[in-house]
């Protein structure tokens, strides 16, 4: 563990973090819609994070998102190749696009033919002559002369703005348009200063169901141009002439007259310059595209500890900075990672970020990083100030190891919505199912997000008691309530309850009672693997690991004390476990499980819980997940996750902790002296866990949250 | 309920009437008195219920009129419920943002069950009519009191629910 407070770091970024940020942008307070306002909705999957041939993924655009949109079949996706540049052409499918047969679960094959057998692990070969490993300037009618901005290897790599707009864009929509889903582009940020973000400027890009006119994806391409780490392209997107200035840092003296963009990033000479870099991309999102961009920090405990003169990680005060520079583009982070079967889950390991640079907290906690997977940690710490800050799952897709991307099988990555799906309201009627209301309900926070599809359906909703209704029947009014909206695949729409993403405002010493009904989905889910879990199996359950059990749910709540200002830098700036970044006041609340929830023969369980007399601003998320209490190396007697590193040491020439025994458990398993353990995908399909987002209380003349409508 | 203490006699004998047609301490309220009485309950009932639902009534006496002084429901007080409703309307008046109270109807009312003491059991469907409609069956203790049925609360002192 690397968890030490450096005073002395923390002290030098807050001081230095403080003059970047000159004005919080803090939201206005208002309560949740009432209910005749808010237009009937849906919860819909989709993934944000994914990669193709276009950087360091191994398919191409066509198959990922044929994988996304009809193997796993998400309701929505957004493609999100690092930005940067590159030589290989991902819009050339792999030939044939599908091997035969057209299914998961062939046979692995080093060495093809392809077909019959599956691609390897890279996906089709450039030395095939064909798919999406070949260069653009091999593939491009006018070869490299075709391919803009600075560069002089050969092949020629392309600027991501290029791909982007020219290329990338255009097969998007017409896969859009064709699967009849919204589908467009994004980019994972090298985020100067840091690692990755999750980004999408959407403006002028019309998936469908937009029809007819084509759109365009310029200002994206004009994003990855300005403000990626590894653009340094200075042609200005060629005929483009981007110009990355921002209205809101007028004659900005930081930016190449050459460029038009900083060009600079976190070094010894240029400390925090990459991170006040992210900011003005933040700016500028927020003036190009102020309700159809995000910004969401991907796999933020993975590179470590922020360090001011080189691009790593996040610290609390980074996240602060980002949602105080426009809360309406900054709301949120991926704290469940991609990579999860990974030898190291996440990928998140000692020394990830180099020499002694841990990945924060080292490991993944059942799947999740420290900064949400701790009660009490980085994103309890953002809540308790009343922070519109919310919750995401990406698949971060590159390849399924020495897997080849159909078999089923992976030591490395799973396919979007295969494994993690992010559950999002989008309120229909006359908007209908679209990026932009896709893109509202992400900015909403009414949300949630499920690995191993353990739960696919909830609502969870807060409700000031009436007290003029005898207890018990108000409570199994709000218990059927949530009951009717899981059976709609829908939320709560009561005038007086406020759901996911909300707050509700009541008089100080109301009641509230507390509502959730959740759906543990019947059936399998795509584990390719039906032997007895072998963490479950540890204590003596017997589950199948392709048919996992919810088997409870946790309440975990805390107070909201107010934002915190940017000069208070001991209380605005820490490393993970200090008190800037932690909240004392949040704890587990209840845990429901059989014992306490009503269940029915189609999954739901539906329970509450009566919180009485309410003094203080508060806040309520849930999570749950397929292990009890005290399952060995997965949950402590708390129920919380244990480190997966602990689980899963990096060193594969020792033993793992939990061992695999049964006939079934796979050959590429973790396996010393003849003992296989559990590990890779096996490890990740035994250890499930789902994440609600935040509601809010806020109680009159207390502490007002200002971020949550 | 301020006829309680002054005409208990009367309220016996009422009460008594309504057993009668009850058929007994046990039996139903089958009569078209008793319907009538129901009905009236009920009606007076949703007309708290539509009062507390919006920021003027919170404190409007039709809602307390439904409630036996006695009313004790999960550790909740009659002078509780009186002070949440008017802890809520003082806070409306200062904050816009604050959440009216779920509310609801009630309907299919029936009261059965009534024992020696006049308490009985209501039957009935609780109904949200919000964006999307919630309808419940509940039961809750009544008493029959002066001819009238008032909500009597299940009269446990603990809050578990």
């Amino acid at each position: 563990m690397n968890n030490t407070f450096a005073l002395r770091q923390t002290a030098f970024a807050a001081a230095a973090l403080s003059s970047l940020i000159s004005v919080v942008a803090v939201q206005p307070s208002a309560a949740a819609d009432k209910a005749a306002n808010k237009a009937a909705g849906t919860y819909v999957t989709g993934d944000f994070h994914n990669h193709t041939t276009c950087s360091d993924g191994s398919l191409s655009m066509k198959k990922l998102v044929d994988k996304a949109a009809k193997t796993f079949n998400l309701d929505w996706f957004v493609q999100a190749d690092h930005g940067g540049s590159s030589a290989r052409n991902c819009t050339l499918a792999e030939d044939p696009f599908e091997p035969v047969p057209a299914a998961l679960g062939l046979t692995s094959s080093a060495t093809g033919p392809y077909p019959p057998a599956t691609y390897p692990s890279t996906g089709q070969p450039a030395s095939t002559g064909k798919g999406p490993s070949q260069s653009w300037e091999s593939t491009l009618p006018s070869g490299r002369a075709a391919i803009k901005g600075d560069g002089t290897a050969t092949p020629k790599a392309m600027w991501r703005w290029q791909e982007i707009k020219e290329y990338q864009y255009p097969v998007l929509e017409a896969e859009s348009r064709a699967r009849q889903k919204p589908i467009w582009i994004g980019v994972e940020q090298n985020a100067p200063g840091h690692e990755h973000i999750s980004t999408t400027v959407l403006k002028g890009q019309l998936p469908w169901p937009a029809s007819g006119v084509a759109g365009n994806a310029t200002l994206q391409s004009q994003y990855e141009y300005c403000f990626d780490r590894s653009d340094t392209d200075t042609s200005r997107g060629a005929e483009n002439q981007y110009d990355c200035s921002v209205a809101a840092t007028p004659g900005d003296a930081r930016i190449d007259a050459t460029a038009r963009k900083i060009r600079g990033t976190n070094s010894v000479a240029t400390p925090d310059l990459g991170h006040a870099k992210t900011l003005e991309g933040i700016k500028w999102m927020n003036e190009k595209a102020p309700t159809s961009s995000y910004f969401i920090p991907a796999h933020l405990e993975r590179a470590g500890k922020y360090d001011p003169v080189a691009n790593r990680g996040y610290n609390i005060e980074h996240l602060r900075d980002f949602n105080n520079t426009a809360p309406n583009v900054a709301f949120g982070f991926e704290s469940m990672p991609g990579h999860q079967a990974s030898a190291t889950r996440g990928e998140y390991a000692p020394n990830f970020g180099g020499p002694g640079i841990d990945s924060v907290g080292v490991g993944t906690y059942g799947g999740t990083g420290i900064y949400a997977g701790k009660i009490g940690g980085v994103w309890d710490a953002m809540l308790g100030e009343g922070r519109n800050w919310w919750f995401f799952a990406s698949s971060d897709y590159h390849n399924r190891g020495q897997f080849g991307p159909d078999q089923r099988e992976s030591t490395q990555d799973f396919q979007p919505g295969e494994y993690q799906k992010d559950y999002v309201m989008v309120r229909k009627g006359s908007n209908n199912l679209s990026a932009e209301g896709i893109i509202d309900g992400l900015r909403s926070g009414n949300h949630f997000a499920s690995s191993g599809d353990l739960v696919d359906r909830l609502a969870f909703v807060a409700c000031a008691s009436n007290p003029a209704i005898p207890r018990a029947a108000f409570k199994t009014l709000v218990e059927k309530a949530a009951s009717n909206a899981v059976a709609k695949n829908a939320e709560v729409r009561i005038n007086g309850c406020a759901t996911m993403g909300e707050k509700l405002v009541v008089a100080p010493g109301a009641d509230v009672v507390v509502a959730i009904a959740v759906r543990d989905p019947q059936g399998t889910n795509n584990s390719p693997y039906s032997f007895s879990n072998p963490s479950l199996k540890q204590i003596g359950m017997t589950q199948a690991l392709n048919a996992p059990v919810l088997d409870h749910l946790d309440l975990i709540g805390g107070n909201v004390t107010g934002y915190v200002s940017p000069t208070d830098a001991a209380r605005y700036a820490g490393l993970e476990g200090s008190a800037a970044a932690s909240n004392a006041s949040t704890a587990l609340k209840k845990v429901f499980n059989s014992t306490n929830w009503t269940a029915s023969a189609d999954g739901v369980r539906v329970m509450s819980i009566r919180i009485p007399a309410v003094k203080a601003s508060q806040y309520f998320r849930l999570r749950g997940t397929n292990l009890p209490a005290s399952t060995p190396f997965e949950t402590n007697a708390d129920g919380n996750p244990l480190n997966d590193f602990d689980l899963i040491p990096f060193d594969i020439t020792v033993p793992g902790k939990v061992v695999c025994s049964d006939a079934a458990c796979p050959v590429h398993m973790r396996t010393i002296n003849g003992v296989k353990y559990s590990s890779f995908d096996v490890a990740a399909w035994s250890d499930l866990w789902f994440y609600s987002n935040p509601v809010f209380i806020e109680v009159v003349n207390a502490v007002k949250v200002a971020g949550a409508k | 309920m301020k006829h309680f203490h002054i005409f208990l006699s009367l309220t016996v004998l009422s009460a008594m009437s309504v057993l009668t047609a009850c058929g007994g301490s046990s039996g139903d309220i089958s009569s078209s008195t008793a319907t009538e009485k129901t009905d009236a309950f009920v009606s007076q009932y949703n007309s708290g219920l539509s009062a507390a639902g919006t920021g003027a009534g919170l404190t409007a006496a039709a809602v307390a009129e439904s409630f036996d002084a006695a009313y004790l429901d999960a550790g909740f007080k009659k002078s509780d419920l009186l002070a949440s409703l008017s802890a809520n309307a003082q806070s409306i008046n200062t904050n816009p943002d604050v959440s009216l109270f779920p509310t609801s109807n009630v309907s299919n009312g029936s009261v059965t069950n009534c024992d020696g003491n006049n308490i009985c059991t209501f039957s009935g469907t609780l109904t949200n009519a919000d964006a999307d409609s919630t309808a419940v069956d509940f039961t809750t203790k009544v008493r029959v009191l002066n001819g009238s049925i008032y909500l009597y609360g299940d009269q446990s002192a603990t809050t578990s629910i």
